[in-house]
C-alpha cells in the first residue's frame, strides 16, 4: 500500500528548505567558527565603531556651532534626570517606612498552600 | 484510491485558499498582547522591573518565587498569553509569584556592572520580595542570563542564600558556546573599544550574534509561516515568539565588558576564579536545593556549555533534568507547558510550605 499523490503545492519546497536549512546551518556555523571569518567580522565591526566615533565627534561640534544641544548634552540631562529619580525613590521608601501606605492594599492571602500530595 | 486522490486534492485546493485569505488577515491584524497577567511594579531601578503578580487562589505556598528574566530579552517570554504563560501557571498552582524584568538601559546606565546587576537589581529585587512577602525565604528561578545572575548572587552569599535555587539553560563553560567565542576572539573583538564608544552594547548587534548562530534560521522560519498560514494556532505562535525573539535589549556596557572578559575570555566562573566586585564567587559552598534545567537541543546554550554546572553547585540535594526542547520551547509553548512546568511544580511546590 502506498500512499496517495502529493498535491500539496508547498510539498517539494518543504523538502528542499529542509535540506537547504540544515545545509546552510551546519556549514555557516562551521565557516563563523574560523579564525578568521572572526577577523573579518571585528574588523568589520571595528571600522563601524570608528566611524560613529568619527560621526559623533562631528556632529557634535556643529551642533555646539549653530548653539544646539548635542546628544552628549541629552545625556547628561538624562543622568540628571535619573539621579533625581533615585532620590525621589529614596524619599518614597523613607516614607513608606515611617508611614501606612496610602494606597489600599489587595487582601493578602493566607501562605499556608501545601503540595497537592501533602 | 481515488477517493484518497479526492481527499487529497481537496486538502491542497483548501490550504491554498486558507493561505491566501489568512495572509491578508495577518497583514491587517494586530498583534496578540502578551505578558498581560495582572502584576504591580514593585521596584524600578535603572533597567530592573520587579513585578509581583496578583495571585490567583486564595491560598499561596509561604515561600515566593522570584523568576529572573535574561538581560538581552524581555520576561513576557514567562506570561505570553493565558494558556501558555508561565506565570500564570504558577500563580494557579498556588505560589506567590515575582519577576525581576529588564528595559532598555538607558545611556546614563553605561557604566552599570556586573556588581550591579547582582547585588543591587537580583539582591535589591530579593530584598524587596522578603518586604513585601514578609518572608525571609524566597525561592530563585533564572533563565540563561537570569540564571548565571542568580548563580552568581547565591554564589556569594551562599550564607543567606535562597530557600531553593532553579535556573534553566544557564551557561557556565563559556568556552564550549563555540560560536559565542570565536565572534568575541580575543584577538580581533576590542570590546574595550566597542563599550568606550558606544557606551551600550547594541541590541541590533547582539541580534545578529544570536541568529548568526543559526544563520538560515530566520529565512526558514518565514518559509515555515507561509507555508502554515491556514493554521491559526501556529500563526498565533509564530507571532508571539517571533516578536519576543526581535525584541532583544542593548545591554549596559560595563556589564557587556565583565561578561566578556570575565565569564567568555576567562572562563571564570567554570575555572572558580569568579570576582564580583573583589568578592569571590564560591558556587561549592551553595547549600539549597538545586535544579538546572536543560534542553537537549539548545543551540544557544548547548549542553556542553550548561552540563558542567551541577557538578560546581555545592548543595546536597541537586538535579539536573534534560528535556526535549531548544532554548526557547523548553520555558515557553506547547513543549514547556507539557513538560517543564510540571516538572519545576512538582520540584518546587513540596520545597515551597
Amino acid at each position: 500500500m502506498t500512499d496517495g499523490p502529493n498535491l500539496d503545492p508547498f510539498g517539494l519546497a518543504r523538502t528542499w528548505m529542509a535540506q537547504w536549512e540544515k545545509l546552510v546551518n551546519e556549514h555557516g556555523t562551521e565557516l563563523l567558527a574560523k579564525p578568521e571569518a572572526a577577523r573579518a567580522m571585528q574588523a568589520l565591526s571595528g571600522a563601524a565603531v570608528q566611524l560613529k566615533a568619527v560621526n559623533d565627534a562631528a556632529s557634535g561640534k556643529l551642533l555646539a556651532a549653530a548653539n544646539l544641544p548635542s546628544r552628549a548634552d541629552f545625556e547628561a540631562l538624562g543622568a540628571r534626570l535619573g539621579a533625581i529619580e533615585a532620590s525621589l525613590a529614596r524619599i518614597e521608601q523613607a516614607l513608606r517606612e515611617v508611614a501606612p501606605d496610602t494606597v489600599p492594599k489587595r487582601p493578602a492571602v493566607a501562605r499556608t498552600r501545601q503540595p497537592p500530595s501533602a | 484510491m481515488a477517493t484518497s486522490f479526492l481527499d487529497s486534492a481537496q486538502s491542497a485546493v483548501e490550504r491554498s485558499i486558507q493561505r491566501s485569505l489568512k495572509g491578508l488577515g495577518y497583514m491587517a491584524s494586530s498583534a496578540p498582547v502578551l505578558g498581560a497577567s495582572a502584576k504591580d511594579v514593585v521596584l524600578s531601578r535603572g533597567p530592573l522591573r520587579l513585578y509581583h503578580y496578583h495571585p490567583l487562589t486564595d491560598e499561596v505556598y509561604r515561600v515566593p518565587v522570584l523568576l529572573v528574566m535574561a538581560t538581552t530579552n524581555r520576561g513576557y517570554i514567562f506570561d505570553m498569553i493565558p494558556g501558555q504563560s508561565l506565570v500564570e501557571f504558577l500563580l494557579l498552582r498556588g505560589y506567590d509569584v515575582f519577576m525581576a524584568d529588564w528595559e532598555a538601559p538607558r545611556a546614563e546606565d553605561r557604566a552599570l556592572g556586573m556588581k550591579d546587576y547582582v547585588e543591587d537589581f537580583v539582591g535589591g529585587s530579593i530584598a524587596e520580595v522578603q518586604r513585601l512577602s514578609g518572608e525571609s525565604d524566597v525561592s530563585l528561578v533564572g533563565y540563561c542570563m537570569g540564571g548565571v545572575l542568580s548563580v552568581l548572587w547565591a554564589g556569594l552569599n551562599h550564607v543567606a542564600g535562597p530557600k531553593n535555587l532553579a535556573v534553566f539553560t544557564t551557561p557556565v563553560d563559556f568556552h564550549q558556546m563555540t560560536l559565542f567565542k570565536s565572534m568575541s576572539d580575543q584577538r580581533y573583538f576590542d570590546v574595550d573599544r566597542l563599550v568606550d564608544t558606544l557606551g551600550l552594547a547594541p541590541a541590533d548587534m547582539l541580534l545578529t550574534a544570536f541568529d548568526m548562530l543559526r544563520p538560515a534560521g530566520r529565512v526558514a522560519s518565514n518559509f515555515q509561516l507561509l507555508d502554515n498560514l491556514w493554521d491559526d494556532d501556529f500563526v498565533k505562535a509564530h507571532r508571539m515568539f517571533d516578536r519576543w525573539s526581535n525584541d532583544m535589549l542593548p545591554l549596559a556596557g560595563e556589564y557587556f565588558r565583565e561578561t566578556t572578559k570575565q565569564l567568555v575570555w576567562d572562563n571564570a566562573l567554570m575555572a572558580g576564579t569568579m570576582k564580583v566586585s573583589g568578592q569571590p564567587v564560591e558556587l561549592d559552598k551553595i547549600s539549597a536545593p538545586f535544579l538546572h534545567v536543560t534542553a537537549e537541543h539548545d543551540h544557544i546554550v548547548t549542553t556542553a556549555a550548561s552540563a558542567p554546572l551541577i557538578g560546581l553547585i555545592g548543595s546536597a540535594d541537586k538535579e539536573q533534568i534534560v528535556l526535549k526542547g531548544g532554548h526557547v520551547s523548553l520555558i515557553a509553548g506547547p513543549n514547556a507547558v507539557n513538560r517543564m512546568w510540571p516538572r519545576l511544580d512538582t520540584w518546587l511546590g513540596a520545597k515551597s510550605v
